[in-house]
């Protein structure tokens, strides 16, 4: 698959997207509200097919953005899928672990960090933080000062 | 000098304690007791348990998940026992002073515990095995 053909393939999905941007040649930028999130993920893991690198989180100004950076290895494309969170009070988003499960660590991980709940993962448990550290305490959140 | 100080500086036993470390100081250890520097011919060893340590060395900052686990290898060590503070971590907290999961300098710690700790620090991130084995031969001949 050729670099016109991934974008056709991409276009796809347009309507669930808000915008799709190509900073430099090999970088494309996917935006997409919270609750589209795992069916573009899914369409991007299992139809196109992309190699799944790892998930990062953001404590933006006004959402919280989940990013999804996939890479397409045979013209060295990368492609991140921002999903942004709008609900600061109770911040969540479906979960991808179910179909990708290489994504569970990292979700737990930034479950811990930014408390947003990831909906149906199969294995919400603690990861990173201390034993003792309190409940209800994000410590990569803004509004978390020492 | 009481006789369990001059035991102890005979053949230092050490044992070895990260407390979050990235790993960086803990190889420069390894490196000290592999056949480049052989610290084993001034006879100083690693051992396997706190019990039988006469000294530790100390890498890493001092993680909140880590401190506890500090508190009891030291109680558990026999007394007299000197400190290394290996690296820059161990000695303040480097970079990560102020971080979430620091639990504060690993000597201000030692001392609220035992304020009669004997500390002594290793600067550098991560120090060379030969600013390791200057430290420890200062560190015998001070003591």
């Amino acid at each position: 698959m050729n670099q016109q053909e991934l974008k056709d393939r991409l276009a796809e999905i347009k309507d669930k997207l808000i915008d799709i941007q190509q900073p430099l040649d090999d970088r494309i930028f996917l935006s997409c509200e919270a609750e589209n999130a795992y069916a573009i993920n899914k369409f991007l893991f299992e139809e196109v097919p992309l190699r799944f690198v790892i998930t990062t989180g953001i404590d933006s100004d006004s959402c919280y953005e989940i990013l999804y950076h996939y890479a397409y290895d045979q013209i060295g494309y990368i492609i991140t899928l921002k999903a942004f969170i709008r609900d600061r009070e109770n911040p969540s988003i479906e979960s991808i672990a179910p179909f990708l499960p290489g994504a569970e660590w990292i979700e737990r991980e930034i479950h811990d960090l930014l408390g947003i709940e990831f909906r149906n993962h199969p294995n919400m448990r603690r990861l990173i933080l201390a034993d003792d550290w309190p409940e209800g305490v994000y410590p990569l959140r803004k509004e978390t000062r020492q | 000098m009481s006789w369990r100080m001059w035991a102890l500086k005979k053949s230092v036993w050490v044992f070895h304690v990260n407390l979050g470390a990235c790993n960086n100081c803990d190889i420069e250890i390894v490196n000290l007791l592999t056949p480049r520097y052989d610290v084993e011919r001034f006879g100083i060893k690693l051992v396997g348990s706190p019990r039988h340590a006469d000294a530790l060395l100390v890498t890493g900052v001092g993680t909140r998940q880590a401190i506890i686990r500090f508190r009891q290898v030291y109680s558990q060590t026999p007394k007299p026992c000197v400190v290394f503070l290996m690296g820059a971590c161990a000695c303040g907290t480097g970079i990560f002073h102020a971080g979430y999961h620091v639990e504060g300098p690993i000597d201000k710690i030692l001392r609220e515990m035992d304020p009669n700790a004997i500390i002594a620090y290793v600067p550098g991130c991560p120090p060379k095995p030969e600013a390791m084995i200057s430290g420890v031969v200062k560190t015998l001949s001070a003591i």
